[in-house]
């Protein structure tokens, strides 16, 4: 989710990625959002994401995350990843009785 | 690829200790400013805007928390803090401390020491030959199971035909003599096949080593391949040393190189210092027919293995072999079949008897480090109920089970390491105590032991495996602890701890076990000392001298010996002088002969043996070993006396039931003789055995090459004869040098050396294993009773005596030492019984040692007891 917001949006600060998840999933997975930095942290260290520091809207300190190259790759590999597990599982719900029979 | 970039990050935030918790701090503030922000435009109070951002964002902490696990490697991180953290306990209990790391110091050091004295035996049976474990020894072996030796003709036959083995390598020992007339010095040597030093994959210091076409031809290569210590001590290390010449029993061979610094030789643990080709050995050794005789076994022989070729095989290749030898030369070897042995299994050579003595002190060690284990244990079980409180407070805070137990985990084994280091410094220094051995008997002997990676690796599995048994219990039992139990203040109902106790009980039963085992061995040491050898080493000189490179036969021999003593005898301060082939208490013992004696029939199977020395006239008054019958031998040059023996004590109670034996007639390979005297029993073999039948040959009917010359004295004056001993023998042959001269009580020292090595252990260990018995008693009482004062105080305020309340705690806790102490007890009786003394029972070991044991061990109880009964019952029941 992480990876598709910076791929959407591009370079974004923490705050901004939490929103940003929060307004799609329509409120549904309302997190703590602090459990977002050590996902930050560890996708940096894997090199999918970049940061630096950089200046927020009201003119303030902030990190900026950014997608790498990697990540872009990985993001790629991940959405082929979901999309076909989504299609396994919407076979599933969409087979009815008699199709089996 | 991915895990690994993130550990290698992970790694550098570890070691760089980059300390930016600031970045997230900042985050987490432009986090929450713009959360309220937001806030503030839905229409919150200002304050409530922030509450919600706070709600929103979750566990600051938590999320730090969670944001340096992912940062840095928290398992190490862990693991340092533990570590840091040990230490600071460990250097808040000192003595505690000083206590277990030496005692498992001293515990892991002698293992580790008694190890790299098996694995030199085992890995390095020959020093500076890589891979010499692989080497086997090809060992023609004789119908009566023993093994002989292999002939010159019989090696150049195997060398074609085991194609199994890599270069069979053959070469015997020999004593030469070195040096210019008159000066001559005793010096061993190996006569060896051509192949030997390629065979051996061996580099010469400088120099060459003998090539394979200068063993070929007999006689026909003068070269000499020379040690590196000789080199330096005797070339003072010059590179000149190759090509000079060497005069070597009487001939000149050219050195042509020298061996590498370690090797010496390849009969561990002998250190030989010259190398010639075997086909020197006519001309070197005058008389012999080593080289075209088949009965004459004088080589050995080894060979390394093919790769891919196993044991097995080379052993079908070599039955095979013999079988055809014995075909070919049914006079030779018919009958002699052969076998592939370990070096360690060597029939000639210590190494049996080594292992077999190493592996039951091995044993011994390890169990006193279990022992010192269970002390360890128990002491740390005792301190960590006293740290209750502290992890019960480190688990209400929110440590996890695992982290309390990795906390006291890291103590023990920081512990643990730091004896095991310590111990493996003992080990080098214990390796070259070793190192120093003299020589035994007559032979140079060098262990070449050394700490290596292995003894290293032992040591430390050693100390781990210590660390995780003595940590085990502690660390359990406070990882089951309850917070709020311990925080509560403790000890109104005192658990008893079953685990403390047992611990002790086995801790004391192994502790008897160690130090009956030490006793006995002292025992026997020292009763090696003390025992009355019954014959007089005091004011003896010994000395020998070999004839063997001189091409003597009986006569000369006969002559020479008879010479010999005359000016011996004449020299001022000699009361009497002889020669004899054996002495006693050799360390490779004397040996024995099988005879018939006239008036006795042997109903079972097998053979008659005694013990066989062959003496001079005069000494049995040398000796002071009395003729209890009949006179001493004739004289050396006397001509008529038929052939003669002296039977002991021994002998004529056990083969001729006490019945008369002077005149009797005495059959032996060497012919017929009559028995002329009956001497008393003495020590032959070693102190303490039991008395051994033996007989007397006569010098002059049976003369050897070969002599041990013995001069009495007076006592203390022995050494000063030692120079005009040698200008005696000088005198009469010019080549011949004297050698090996010592006083009896040297020679006795110097055999007993072996067994003064592990007797000083025990020296140190035992008492040492007593007192960490008595310390751990101690702590395991002194806590109990602590936890239970103010039971006592109420004892005590009902009425109840000191004294009762002394004897009750000392019964409580005597009751488990004396269980442990009796299985110990009974344990090392079955053993001793069984395997060490045969059916014989030390009675004063085996009630001493458990008298002085339980002594300690009630004192170690007293102590903390009378403490107990001292208090105030008042101050008892205010306690806490």
């Amino acid at each position: 989710m992480v990876l598709k917001t910076l791929h959407v949006l591009g370079p974004l600060h923490g705050y901004g990625i939490a929103r940003r998840i929060e307004q799609i999933s329509g409120d549904l997975l309302a997190v703590n959002q602090g459990t977002l930095y050590p996902v930050l942290l560890k996708l940096e260290q894997e090199g999918a994401i970049a940061s630096e520091w950089g200046a927020s809207e009201n003119n303030r300190r902030a990190r900026f995350y950014r997608l790498t190259r990697e990540g872009r790759k990985q993001l790629q590999a991940e959405t082929k990843d979901w999309e076909q597990t989504a299609a396994i599982i919407d076979r599933f719900f969409e087979a009815k009785a008699e199709d089996l029979s | 690829m991915k895990s690994l970039r993130r550990f290698l990050s992970r790694l550098g935030y570890f070691v760089t200790r980059r300390r930016d918790d600031e970045r997230l701090r900042e985050e987490i503030a432009e986090h929450l400013a713009l959360q309220t922000e937001e806030n503030l435009r839905a229409g919150f109070s200002p304050v409530e805007a922030r509450r919600q951002a706070m709600i929103k964002f979750g566990g600051v902490e938590a999320t730090k928390q969670d944001y340096r696990a992912e940062r840095g490697l928290p398992l190490i991180e862990n693991l340092l803090g533990d570590l840091r953290n040990a230490a600071r306990t460990i250097r808040r209990m000192p003595g505690l401390a000083a206590v277990i790391v030496l005692s498992l110091a001293i515990g892991i050091g002698v293992n580790t020491t008694i190890l790299s004295w098996i694995q030199m035996i085992l890995f390095h049976p020959l020093p500076a030959v890589s891979g010499a474990s692989n080497f086997l020894l090809v060992e023609p072996r004789a119908e009566t199971g023993g093994y002989p030796g292999a002939s010159w003709l019989e090696y150049r036959a195997l060398q074609a035909q085991l194609s199994a083995l890599r270069d069979v390598v053959a070469f015997q020992m020999v004593p030469f003599n070195v040096g210019e007339k008159g000066q001559t010095e005793r010096t061993f040597g190996q006569l060896v096949s051509g192949n030997y030093f390629s065979a051996l994959g061996l580099q010469p210091a400088i120099g060459r080593f003998i090539r394979p076409e200068e063993a070929e031809r007999p006689g026909t290569d003068p070269v000499i391949v020379i040690s590196y210590d000789y080199w330096q001590t005797r070339f003072h290390g010059a590179s000149e040393a190759v090509g000079q010449k060497l005069r070597v029993n009487d001939r000149e061979l050219i050195v042509i190189g020298v061996a590498p610094r370690e090797f010496q030789g390849t009969m561990l643990p002998l250190k030989f210092e010259l190398w010639v080709p075997a086909t020197m050995t006519p001309a070197l050794l005058g008389g012999t027919r080593d080289l075209e005789d088949r009965t004459s076994r004088a080589f050995s022989l080894i060979g390394m293995l093919k790769p891919g070729a196993t044991r097995e095989e080379a052993q079908v290749e070599f039955s095979a072999a013999m079988a055809q030898l014995a075909r070919d030369y049914p006079d030779a070897n018919s009958g002699i079949g052969g076998d592939i042995l370990s070096f360690w299994e060597a029939p000639r050579g210590p190494q049996r008897m080594l292992i077999s003595g190493l592996a039951v002190l091995q044993g011994v060690m390890l169990l006193l480090l279990l022992a010192v284990c269970g002390n360890t244990a128990n002491l740390m079980l005792a301190r960590a109920s006293t740290r209750q409180r502290e992890m019960a407070v480190r688990v209400a805070l929110g440590a996890g089970r695992w982290r309390i137990v990795s906390l006291v985990l890291s103590e023990n084994m920081l512990l643990a390491l730091l004896g095991a280091g310590l111990g493996a410094t003992l080990a080098v220094w214990g390796t070259t105590a070793l190192r120093v051995a003299p020589m035994i008997g007559s032979f140079p002997i060098l262990f070449q032991t050394r700490v290596d990676a292995l003894t290293l690796a032992f040591a430390i599995l050693l100390g781990a495996a210590c660390g995780l048994i003595f940590s085990a219990a502690p660390a359990l039992n406070l990882a089951r602890l309850d917070p709020q139990d311990g925080l509560r203040s403790s000890s109104n109902t005192p658990p008893r701890s079953r685990a403390r106790k047992v611990l002790m009980g086995v801790e004391v039963g192994l502790a008897m076990v160690v130090l009956i085992a030490a006793a006995l061995f002292l025992e026997s040491f020292r009763s090696a000392r003390q025992t009355d050898p019954r014959f007089r080493p005091e004011g003896v000189l010994l000395a020998a001298y070999d004839l063997s490179g001189r091409n003597p036969n009986e006569a000369s021999e006969r002559e020479f010996a008879a010479r010999l003593i005359e000016r011996l005898r004449s020299l001022p301060g000699v009361e009497a002088a002889a020669i004899a082939t054996n002495v006693p208490l050799d360390l490779h013992g004397i040996p024995t002969r099988s005879f018939t004696v006239q008036g006795r029939v042997r109903t079972e199977a097998g053979q008659d043996r005694a013990i066989s020395n062959t003496v001079t006239p005069g000494y049995f008054k040398v000796m002071a070993i009395p003729l209890l019958e009949g006179t001493d031998f004739a004289e050396m040059r006397d001509k008529a006396a038929p052939a003669q023996a002296i039977v002991n004590e021994e002998f004529v109670r056990r083969y001729l039931n006490g019945a008369d034996a002077i005149g009797r007639r005495l059959q032996t390979r060497a012919g017929s003789l009559a028995i002329i005297g009956v001497a008393r029993n003495s020590v032959y073999d070693a102190f303490g055995e039991p008395a051994q039948p033996a007989i007397y040959f006569s010098y002059r009917d049976v003369p050897w090459d070969q002599g041990q010359i013995h001069l009495r004295t007076r006592s203390g004056n022995e050494t000063a004869l030692t120079s005009e001993a040698r200008a005696v023998l000088r005198d009469l042959d010019p080549m011949l040098p004297l050698y090996d001269v010592r006083t009896f009580s040297q020679h006795i020292d110097r055999n007993l050396f072996l067994r003064r090595i592990p007797a000083r252990m025990f020296v140190v260990l035992g008492p040492l294993l007593l007192g960490l018995a008595a310390i751990g008693i101690y702590a395991v009482v002194s806590y109990a009773v602590a936890r239970r004062t103010r039971e006592i105080g109420v004892r005590l305020a009902f009425g109840a005596t000191s004294a009762r309340v002394v004897l009750q705690i000392i019964r409580e806790n005597l009751g488990v030492i004396v269980w442990g102490a009796a299985i110990g007890w009974l344990l090392a009786l079955a053993i001793s019984v069984h395997a060490i003394t045969k059916g014989v029972v030390n009675l004063p070991v085996f009630i001493g040692v458990p008298a002085i044991l339980l002594g300690v061990a009630t004192l170690a109880c007293w102590i903390p007891a009378r403490r107990a009964s001292r208090i105030d019952p008042m101050a008892a029941l205010r306690h806490e």
